[in-house]
């Protein structure tokens, strides 16, 4: 029936192969995987090697991703959010406009320019359509937008530097918040 | 003759065991870069409207050559046959098989949970080591046939496929145009995987001992394997 032949080994050396595939992935698993992709540590031996870094939940980045400095509520500004962009990553940070809604807006990076791209995109579209409103390189931008369309609409930074990059934004208009995604 | 390693070729353990140690760092790296699809391409597929057949194949390809589950799946199926022919035969079962359930998933849209097809397609690679062993003969006294587990296996590793493509609501328009494309693509990579995994094998094996390191090898990728159903278990008990 089978034209190929397996050699058949013997039951103890089956037995000592599926024991040690057994701790072996164990180990790989509770010392590597679980500290690194879920933040599961059981030996402390991920966080020796660093790597529960890898597995922040989510939630706790974004916390730490922005933030609402006080006693700085500048004149005339409805609100003010400093955003974290850890190096060599990129992140969005979006408002919801109704048609027709206006949102003002000035933003500055506390360091060097940054890749941006100011877009928006329709309410209840799957299709992945943006348009873009302004795209570049800057380390400051500002302006006014009238939505031409009822939906999301914001920044994406890009920050290519080896150093994190704080972009601090300040907004008024007819919007609500969505903040990062 | 099987365990002449160490009178014959001196030197074959040493370069084995420096390619198990690779193959181990290898692992250890992949695992820890999540196979699914990189953020690029996640721009890339939920932006695409229409037909676009190159992209499609490019992720397809890309998709079969960086997804370690399907790669150590074929590396296992593959190392027992010496014959041109026998490989065609089980390599054509497995893409039969996974081009099937990537279609019919897709277009019907029938989506099973990400962790638990990922755990199963784990499983499939431990199966493999194990069978490569000779387990079923030994513990069960019976060998279940490797051309219908091959097929089988190859249908749940195209449900992985599909699941990961339904992620991103495709446009229904042509759909099955990209679909072939991507699936073109899976079979170019999976064609260029298996060249470098002959070459590989085949210069593994003018070395006697290949037989003799076949048991840590396939104890490898049983190990492989369970560290994948592993991985993917924790995150679905940790999803739901």
């Amino acid at each position: 029936m089978n034209e190929v032949n397996i050699p058949v080994q013997s039951l103890k050396t089956l037995i000592i192969s599926m024991i040690s595939a057994l701790i072996l992935a164990f180990l790989i698993l509770v010392v590597f995987i679980g500290p690194a992709e879920y933040g599961i540590d059981p030996t402390g031996l991920g966080k020796k090697l660093g790597l529960t870094v890898l597995a922040k939940p989510l939630a706790e980045n974004v916390k730490r991703a922005v933030s609402c400095p006080t006693g700085e509520q500048a004149a005339g500004w409805q609100d003010i959010v400093q955003i974290t962009i850890p190096a060599r990553s990129g992140l969005e940070y979006k408002f919801y406009l109704q048609k027709n809604a206006q949102i003002t807006y000035v933003w500055s990076s506390d360091n060097e320019a940054l890749y941006f791209d100011f877009h928006g995109e329709p309410a209840g579209d799957k299709s992945g359509y943006f348009k873009s409103y302004r795209e570049t390189t800057a380390n400051a931008s500002e302006g006014d937008l009238t939505a031409p369309f009822t939906g999301t609409h914001g920044w994406y930074w890009k920050n290519d530097t080896n150093k994190t990059i704080q972009v601090t934004l300040k907004t008024k208009g007819q919007y609500k918040i969505k903040g990062l995604i | 003759m099987l365990n002449s390693c160490t009178t014959k070729y001196p030197i074959s353990i040493k370069v084995s065991a420096s390619l198990i140690v690779t193959a181990l760092t290898l692992l250890c790296i992949s695992v820890a870069l999540a196979h699914g699809v990189d953020a690029n391409t996640q721009k890339f597929l939920q932006a695409n409207q229409g037909v676009a057949i190159g992209p499609f194949m490019y992720i397809g390809a890309k998709h079969m050559l960086t997804g370690y589950d399907h790669l150590l799946f074929l590396l296992g199926v593959i190392f027992f046959l010496f014959r041109t022919r026998d490989i065609l035969i089980y390599v054509s079962l497995f893409t039969l098989g996974h081009s099937l359930t990537l279609f019919f998933g897709v277009l019907e849209n029938i989506s099973v949970n990400a962790y638990l097809i990922d755990a199963i397609i784990g499983l499939s690679v431990v199966y493999k080591g194990f069978d490569n062993l000779g387990g079923f003969q030994r513990l069960f006294a019976r060998q279940p046939n490797t051309k219908v587990a091959v097929l089988i296996f190859g249908l749940f590793h195209g449900m992985g496929l599909a699941t990961k493509l339904q992620d991103f609501d495709l446009p229904e328009h042509d759909l099955w145009k990209n679909l072939l494309a991507f699936n073109i693509g899976v079979e170019i990579g999976q064609f260029l995987a298996l060249f470098f995994i002959l070459i590989f094998l085949n210069l593994w094996r003018r070395f006697n001992c290949y037989f003799s390191f076949a048991v840590a090898t396939n104890t490898l990728l049983m190990a492989a394997g369970l560290v994948l159903f592993g991985y993917q278990m924790i995150g679905y008990v940790l999803s739901t």
